[in-house]
Order: structure tokens, then sequence, then C-alpha cells
């Protein structure tokens, strides 16, 4: 078992997202993330899929979704050739003046921006590698995190 | 034909019209009164009423396989289309090409949990090839033009549309009969060169070249291109359950049908070969048996299929082949070059000898060990003629027929292959014999599978639609039976079906003709007596209870396994 991403490209159509999943649910396999968005191409929209696989569990539902009439494109993204992006979103207790200044020198040294700030919280904002926003949200959870949202990968194949 | 205003409605019965539909099989309802309305306008399309849904379903089905063209069924929202499922997923499972049309509640209700309302898109989306919901009547011309295109091209299957009220009622001003495709749709047909030559080459090495012929096969039209080959080749053919047809069974190269209940030589033919070319087939459980190192061992695999999906899924290959069965034979006979046939080799003596003593076996009617069942198949073969139409019900009947029967032409074996679908035999004899209307069609029927469907007798007197339904009548929910007996120590756990009904009754009741048939050699006057009555027909045929499909592989066990195969002759 294996973390893999999937990417496809897609009619913009009512009833997509089900087909989509559907060849996941009827396998048995979990849905990690899932992305969708519009792309370049009007009419069309891009799913990006990540989900626990084994390469043969992977090849099948590669051509079976390949075979999804809706479906224009399926690309396996494999990690060392694609950028792969999530977003992240967090409150962050801050209740004194040391933990604010520590979490916001810390948010800096990651990147994060401070998207929001109230007396006794900051909003962090994070788009970078899943692997990093996991590390920044491991420091985080000593300050203590009220919430986490995170948007999924998108990812896009280098040339 | 733009500039004139037509209903949604009469939009989809034109688009039916151009599809060149002619007949569909169906249920009206409240949401399909518009549609109903259009249908009745257009005289080039046969409407044959049926009394459920199901078999509207597997009518379609049956016209289908028999006729090539795409079977159409028709059903109202709500419980029209939920009974339409199994017959739906059956067709799909086979790679049956059939167009589906059901009715839904008006748009603006859908969601409300109004009356009959239930959501067949969403329903319906893993036991189609593709379907629609279809929400304005403009998109309609598209939509019925792509469902033709997409239920019968590349694998063929199921494509369902769902109409609201509403859309049929809507008028609009529209094109019709475009040719406007889907981007995401492109079937693969056309074979890789360059593995269609290593086929070849594969082949031609071979010292005991096989061919396993599925369901493409027939499908693509591809019977004489096997042929040729396999006696290019000098190679075995066995055919999956779905194969059958694809070359004649009394041809010299045919060991028939292999798998679960398969001819015993066809799974040691399997075994043997050192080259297999399987074609249009998807590997099946009942085909390879479970133990999957005892299937072809020694063989390079070669499969052809026109889904990709289908490579690699069940089995691994050696030299995969996407594409058109047809196209795929056609490019293999080029490759191979004269000299690299090997005539009069050991192997096509032993694929000869294997074939003769299985036709001993078949033509040998009572054979010591012969139970009634095996007889009356084996009397079917020299009764009816090579045209006949064969379906069947799911069950101890239909590996009877599967294993004794000898099907001499491709489309005239109609069987529930993946799904198994009890009840699918007599309604897709209707379907066929729409089809077929000259030639007999005769279902195979267990007496549990019969009663699943029975009442659409009353479709084929009020339609003047003569099948003959053969009754295996035990009893028991045969199959069922034989493995509590052979598996579960005879603890026969509600597989004992009583008494009732009298089938005699039964069928006189619907106005067809019946009759007992206690002993097999009453069989050939009773099918006389049937076929010259010239209406739908019941034959209620007495088997022994406990009757057994033999030979088998038991659950668990590989192809070589056989038990039960005392009575075949060693070769």
């Amino acid at each position: 078992m294996q973390t893999r991403v999937i990417s496809l490209l897609v009619e913009d159509n009512p009833g997509v997202l089900t087909r989509m999943s559907g060849m996941f649910t009827m396998r048995g396999i979990n849905i990690s993330s899932l992305t969708v968005s519009p792309c370049e191409k009007p009419g069309l929209s891009r799913m990006t899929v990540t989900i626990e696989a084994s390469e043969s569990e992977l090849e099948k539902v590669r051509k079976q979704l390949s075979n999804l009439i809706e479906v224009i494109k399926v690309v396996d993204l494999k990690e060392h050739d694609a950028i792969i992006r999530d977003l992240c979103l967090m409150k962050v207790h801050t209740k004194n003046v040391e933990a604010r200044t520590e979490v916001m020198q810390l948010a800096e040294s990651y990147g994060a921006k401070i998207a929001d700030a109230s007396l006794d919280s900051l909003i962090l904002e994070l788009a970078d590698e899943p692997e990093r926003i996991d590390r920044f949200i491991e420091l985080m959870k000593h300050f203590g995190i009220k919430q986490l949202f995170r948007t999924g990968i998108t990812a896009i194949a280098r040339d | 034909m733009a500039g004139k205003k037509l209903s949604g409605a009469e939009i989809v019965v034109e688009e039916l019209k151009k599809e060149g539909v002619e007949v569909a099989f169906g249920i009206p309802g409240g949401a399909l009164l518009d549609f109903y309305e259009a249908l009745q306008q257009a005289e080039e399309i046969r409407h044959i009423l049926m009394r459920h849904e199901q078999c509207a379903a597997h009518a379609a089905d049956g016209y289908a396989r028999v006729s090539g063209r795409t079977g159409v069924c028709i059903a109202t929202s709500g419980p029209g289309a939920t009974n339409l499922i199994t017959g739906l997923t059956n067709a799909n499972m086979d790679s049956s090409p059939v167009v589906a049309l059901t009715g839904q509640v008006p748009t603006s209700a859908i969601g409300s949990n109004a009356f009959q309302e239930a959501s067949t898109f969403t329903i319906t989306m893993p036991i189609t090839k593709h379907n629609f919901l279809v929400t304005r009547a403009e998109d309609l011309p598209r939509v019925i033009h792509n469902a033709f295109y997409i239920a019968n091209t590349g694998r063929k299957g199921v494509v369902l549309v769902d109409l609201p009220k509403d859309v049929q009622a809507s008028k609009v001003e529209v094109e019709l009969h475009p040719e406007e495709t889907f981007p995401g749709y492109k079937p693969n047909i056309n074979p890789n060169k360059v593995q269609t030559k290593k086929a070849a080459e594969a082949l031609a090495n071979a010292e005991r070249p096989l061919i396993l012929a599925g369901g493409g096969v027939i499908s693509a039209g591809a019977t004489e291109e096997l042929r040729t080959l396999a006696e290019t080749l000098g190679a075995g053919v066995v055919t999956t359950l779905m194969g059958k047809g694809a070359i004649p069974e009394s041809h010299p190269l045919c060991l028939g049908m292999a798998g679960m209940h398969g001819r015993i030589y066809a799974n040691r033919a399997l075994n043997e070969c050192d080259a297999l070319l399987a074609l249009g087939t998807r590997f099946s459980d009942r085909l390879t048996g479970w133990q999957l190192d005892q299937f072809a061992p020694d063989a390079t695999l070669i499969q052809v299929d026109v889904d990709a999906a289908e490579i690699n899924k069940n089995i691994p290959v050696d030299i995969p082949i996407v594409g058109d069965v047809k196209l795929a034979l056609s490019d293999i006979l080029k490759w191979l070059k004269k000299e690299s046939i090997r005539e009069g080799s050991v192997w096509l003596q032993r694929v000869k000898e294997m074939h003769s003593a299985c036709e001993e076996c078949i033509k040998d009617i009572h054979r010591p060990g012969s139970s009634v069942s095996d007889i009356l198949i084996k009397e079917l073969n020299n009764i009816l003629d090579d045209d006949t139409i064969i379906t069947t019900e799911v069950g101890q009947c239909q590996m009877f027929a599967a294993h004794y029967y000898m099907t001499k032409k491709p489309r005239t074996f109609i069987s529930s292959g993946g799904l198994g679908t009890m009840g699918f035999g007599f309604p897709a004899a209707i379907g066929a014999k729409v089809a077929a209307p000259d030639k007999q069609v005769v279902d195979i029927a267990g007496d549990g599978s019969f009663l699943m469907t029975c009442h659409d007798l009353a479709t084929c007197v009020e339609n003047d639609i003569p099948v003959v339904v053969c009754i295996f009548d035990n009893r028991y929910l045969g199959m069922v039976r034989q493995w509590q007996e052979l598996f579960f120590d005879k603890r026969y756990s509600h597989t004992n079906l009583g008494i009732t009904p009298d089938f005699i009754k039964l069928g006189e009741a619907f106005g067809c003709y019946a009759e007992r048939v206690e002993k097999p050699e009453d069989l050939k006057s009773a099918l006389k007596n049937a076929f010259e009555s010239g209406k739908p027909a019941v034959l209620d045929m007495i088997v022994g209870k406990e009757d057994k499909v033999l030979p088998m592989i038991p659950p668990g066990g590989g192809i070589t396994g056989m038990i039960g195969t005392e009575r075949c002759r060693r070769v």
C-alpha cells in the first residue's frame, strides 16, 4: 500500500463526482483527499484524488476510470515528477504575548501567512507540500489548535 | 429539420426512428404519458407491452444478443425503473447493447420524494456503461444519439436515459440527428501491429496452441476469423459460456465450454496448452476455477479485448492486445507465415481425439450413469435444427445445456453469464423470437427459474410470440440442492419447492399449448406438438429429483480438479 495521487480531467456535469468516487467505493478504497475545480478548458474540471492503494489496484482503477464516458484523461502523478500542494488554514491559541510571538516567528519561518488575528488567537494560512504542512501542524499543536482546515492535495505534472 | 417545434417526447421518438429502432419492450406509466403518446404515432416502431419491467429489460437483452442490434426497453419512474435494474445489470455484465428509457417525475419535483420517484440516475450509475438524466429537451437529440452510439460500440453495454415528465412535454426548436459525440469516449478498436505480430509469432512457435473464445468473438462478428485461425494453426478451441457458438461445437478442433461446469477435455486442454490466445473473455472465476496456478500454467498467454480494463484484470498476460477481436484476428492471420505452420502435429491429433471422446459421450444418449436431465439435452441435439435459438434460465438447466447442447451457430445460445439471473431465459426468448421470428426459440428452464418471470406468458400470447419453454421439473432449486448434497452433507435447507404449481394448468391458463413429458422419449413428439400448435408452449419435463450436473470443479478447486468424471472416457 502506498499513497497515490491521480489527476483526472473530466466533463463538468452533475453526477461525474459520484461516478468517479463509485469506482473507488466498489473496490473498498478510501479516498483520503479530493479536490475538484474548473481548469483552463471551459466545460471541463480537474480532480485530484489521493488514495492508498497497491500498484495493481491502482492500475485497475486507473483503467476503469478511463472507461467512464465523462472522464477525458487520467494521469497517475508520481511524486518525483509532480508539484504537489495542499492549503491549510488553522486557528491557533495565543494566550499570552510569549506564545503569540513564538507562533508568529514559527509561522514566518514556515512561510505561513497570518490571515487574521484576535486577542487570543491567530488564523494562519500555509500552502505547501503536504509533508511540510504536517510538520507545521505538529509544531502548532504545542500552542493548541482550535480549528484546522485543509483543502486536500492538488497537483500538477512537471514538463 | 430545424425550425420545427417538437415536444421532448417527439424528439426522442424521432431519434429512435433515426437509430433504426424497430421494436421496444416496455410498460407505460404516469411519468411516461407524453412519451407513449408520441410513440403511438410512430408506426415504424413496434411496441411490445410486457407484464413486468424486468422482463422488458431481459427481452431487450435477448433481442440484442440474437440480432446484434441495440435492444430498447422502457419503464416508468420509481417502481418501473427499479424493476428494470436486474435486467439492466444482467445485460451490462454480459456486454449486451441495450438502451433503457425511463420516465421520471418533473424536474421541479426531483428530490422531493414525489409519487413514484426514485433516483434512477444514481441507482443505475454502477450497473450501466453510461446514463443520462436529461433536464432540458434541447439536449435530447445529442443524448439519444450518444446513448445508441455508446451502447453498441467498444465494449457493448447498457445506457439508460432518464426522462423527466416536463422534459417530455416541453416544446422546443432543435436540430435533430446530431453527429456530435463525447470527447471522453473513444473505443480502442484498432489493435497494435507490434502486439499482433508478437502474438502470431508466439502462436506459430507453440507446440500446443489453444484458443479460448469468449463472448467478444460473437459480439465482434469474428467467428469466421476464429475458425480460419484455428484451422491454420491446428489449434484447439475452447469457449466460455458466453462464447458458446463462436465455433460450431461439432468442429473437430472444438472442445466445447471450459470451466467449472465445462467439458473435462476443454479444461484439460487449458491445462496442457503452451500458448493460449484468449479472445474477448474476462477470465471469470467460473472459467478459471480458484487455483489460478492450474490455469494454463505452461502457456504464453495472449489476451485480446476491446476493453483495456480487462487486460491483466484476473490473470496476468504475456502479450496484451487492446482492440476489436475481428481486427486482431485478421492481423494475426496476416502475420502468420505459411512455413511457420506445423501440420499433423501430435497436439492436433490429441485435440481431435479429445473432441471425438466428447462427441461420443454426447451422442451416446443412454450412457451408463446418465441422468434424465442429461438425456433430455442430448435428445434436443437430435430434435432441434442448427438454427434453433436456445435461451436458458440459470442453474442446473443452464449448465446441462451449456455442457451437452451442441451449439452450431453464433447468437443461437443465449444465457445469463455474469449475473446468473434466474428468470432470464424466458423473457430473453421473447426478445429472441421478436428478433428472429422465423427461427424456433426454446427456453431451457428450471421450475424455480421459470416461476420468477412466467407471467410474461401473457405477453407471448397477446403478441403472438410462440416460444417454447422446456421446464426441467425437479421441484427443487436444483443447483443449490446439488451443492447442499455434495458440500453440505445433504442438508437441504430451503431448496425444496413443494408440489405447486401444475405447469400444464399454468400454461393453459395463459392460453398456451402445454404438455407434460414424463419420459425423455416423449420429448420429440411433445416438441413437434408445441411447434405445430403455433402458440407459445410450456413443456413440463419431469426429471430426476436428484439429478446432478457433473463433472464439476468443486468450490475452491482448480481447473484440473474436476469431480464426477467417472463417465468421461480417458484420453
